[in-house]
C-alpha cells in the first residue's frame, strides 16, 4: 500500500513538531514519532481508516505520549533556554511579544490536557473541530479548555512582573 | 456569537485572538474590544502567547529525516518481523486462515483456535452469562445516558474510552457496567438487535500490550454455544461475547475494534 505509507510519510514532520512541542526535547519527540509510525504501520495490515490520516496519527501519537506520562509520573523536562533559542525560528514581532524562555516554562505548567489542546490549536493550526476530534471531545470542552490555557498561561507570565512584562 | 448583545462569549474572544473567525464576525469582535479597553488588553495578550508558541515549537526541523523515522524502512522492517513471526506460527499452531468479503481482517489474520484459557475470555463469558439474560437490571447506566457512560467508564479504566456505536449492524447499546476483574475496573458493554439478541463487549485496561489480531474461540455446548472474539489493543483488551453465528460476531468486533482504536 504505497499511498498509506506515503501519506504517512506526509504527516510526519507535523507529527515531530507536535511532539517537540509537548516533549521540549527533539530526540524524546523522535522516539515519540517512532513508536507512532510503528503503531500506524503495523495497524495497516488489520484496518484503513477512512478520511484523512493526520487526526487518527496525532491521536496514536497522544496516546503513546500519554501512556508514557502515566507510566513515568513525570512531567516533561523543561529544558534551558539557550536549547530553545538556538531553535527559534519565527522572527521576534515587531509590535512586542513575550519572554519565549518563561512561555516555555510557562505550558510546562499547564495540565496536560491543556498543553495537548493549546498547541494542536496554536501551533499545528488545526481548525478547532480537528483538535475537538484528535482528542475525543466535544467542541464545548474544548473551547473551554483552550480558556483555561490562555487564562493560566497569562497569569503564569504575569506573576513575575519585571521579567515577564511584554517587551517592546 | 451573541449579536447586540453586550457581551462577548470567551470563544469568540479566543477565536478572533487565534485568527479564526469569518470577516463579519472578525469585525464584530474588534468594534467591540475598541469598546472595551480591558478585554482587548486580554485579547492581545492571548496573540502574544501565540506568536511566541509559534516561534518556540512552530519550527519543523530542516536536516533530513532520520532513517528511524523513514516510513519505507518502517514498513520493511515490520514486514520483516511479521514473515519471520508468520513461519514461526505456521509450524507451531494451526492458524484457519478466515477470508472476510473486503474485511479488514481478510488476510488470514483472524486466528481460531482452543485458546478458551485465556482469562479474559473466561471473565467476559461469565459476565456476560449473568446479564445478558438479566430483564430489569441488565446494565448500571442506561443507553440514554451515553456521555456519562463514557466519561464515568473512561474514569474508572484510567483511559479515554469510546462507546462503539454498532446501529449500522443492526446493534442498539442496551448501557454498560462497571464490573471488577483480575487486572482492576472492567466494563462492560451491552448491545442488543431487534429480536433482542445480546451481545456483551468486556474491556479492561492494559499496559503495554502487544496489540494482536482480532482471535477466535467458542465455547463447548455445555456452556451454551457462546462465542468469543477477543483481541489486545494498544491500552486495553476486549472480548466480543454472544451466540450469534461466527460471520456475524466477526462483523461487530470489527466495528467495535476500529470505533476502540
Amino acid at each position: 500500500m504505497p499511498d498509506f505509507l506515503d501519506e504517512i510519510a506526509g504527516c510526519v514532520p507535523g507529527l515531530r513538531r507536535y511532539a517537540h512541542a509537548l516533549t521540549h526535547d527533539r530526540d524524546v519527540a523522535d522516539d515519540l514519532v517512532q513508536d507512532c509510525l510503528e503503531r500506524a504501520i503495523r495497524k495497516k495490515g488489520l484496518w484503513r481508516p477512512q478520511g484523512p490520516l493526520r487526526p487518527w496519527l496525532t491521536r496514536v501519537l497522544l496516546n503513546i505520549y500519554r501512556n508514557n506520562l502515566r507510566d513515568r509520573r513525570r512531567r516533561p523536562v523543561a529544558v534551558p533556554i539557550e536549547d530553545v533559542a538556538g531553535e527559534l525560528s519565527v522572527p521576534a514581532a515587531q509590535g512586542g511579544r513575550l519572554a519565549l524562555a518563561e512561555m516555555a516554562r510557562a505550558i510546562d505548567q499547564l495540565s496536560p490536557e491543556q498543553r495537548e489542546a493549546l498547541l494542536l490549536v496554536v501551533v499545528e493550526g488545526m481548525s478547532y473541530s480537528e483538535a475537538a476530534d484528535v482528542l475525543g471531545i466535544p467542541l464545548g470542552t474544548l473551547m473551554s479548555r483552550l480558556g483555561r490555557a490562555r487564562a493560566a498561561l497569562s497569569r503564569l507570565t504575569e506573576g513575575d512582573e519585571p521579567k515577564l512584562r511584554v517587551i517592546k | 456569537m451573541r449579536h447586540g448583545e453586550p457581551g462577548m462569549t470567551e470563544s469568540d474572544l479566543i477565536a478572533f485572538a487565534d485568527g479564526r473567525l469569518g470577516d463579519a464576525e472578525h469585525k464584530a469582535v474588534a468594534d467591540y474590544l475598541t469598546a472595551h479597553p480591558d478585554e482587548a488588553q486580554k485579547v492581545e495578550l492571548w496573540r502574544q502567547q501565540n506568536a511566541a508558541l509559534q516561534a518556540l515549537y512552530g519550527a519543523v526541523p530542516k536536516e533530513p529525516l532520520p532513517t528511524r523515522l523513514d516510513v519505507h524502512a518502517i514498513d520493511r522492517r515490520l514486514r520483516e518481523e511479521r514473515t519471520a513471526w508468520r513461519n514461526f506460527a505456521a509450524a507451531a499452531v494451526v492458524i484457519l486462515a478466515v477470508g472476510m468479503t473486503g474485511g479488514w481482517f481478510g488476510r488470514g489474520l483472524l486466528i481460531s483456535g482452543p485458546a478458551a484459557s485465556d482469562p479474559l475470555v473466561a471473565e467476559a463469558t461469565q459476565a456476560h452469562r449473568l446479564y445478558a439474560s438479566e430483564v430489569i437490571h441488565p446494565v448500571e447506566v442506561r443507553a440514554g445516558e451515553a456521555p456519562q457512560l463514557k466519561t464515568w467508564l473512561s474514569k474508572r479504566l484510567d483511559r479515554p474510552l469510546a462507546i462503539p456505536d454498532l446501529t449500522a449492524e443492526g446493534f442498539s447499546l442496551v448501557g454498560g457496567r462497571l464490573l471488577p476483574s483480575a487486572d482492576g475496573p472492567a466494563a462492560q458493554l451491552m448491545y442488543q438487535d431487534e429480536s433482542g439478541q445480546r451481545v456483551t463487549l468486556y474491556i479492561v485496561p492494559s499496559r503495554d500490550e502487544q496489540e494482536t489480531a482480532i482471535r477466535w474461540t467458542s465455547m463447548k455446548a455445555g456452556a451454551g454455544g457462546l462465542q468469543a472474539l477477543f483481541w489486545n489493543d494498544e491500552t486495553i483488551r476486549c472480548a466480543l461475547i454472544g451466540d450469534l453465528p461466527k460471520d456475524r460476531m466477526q462483523v461487530l468486533a470489527n466495528a467495535s475494534y476500529k470505533q476502540l482504536s
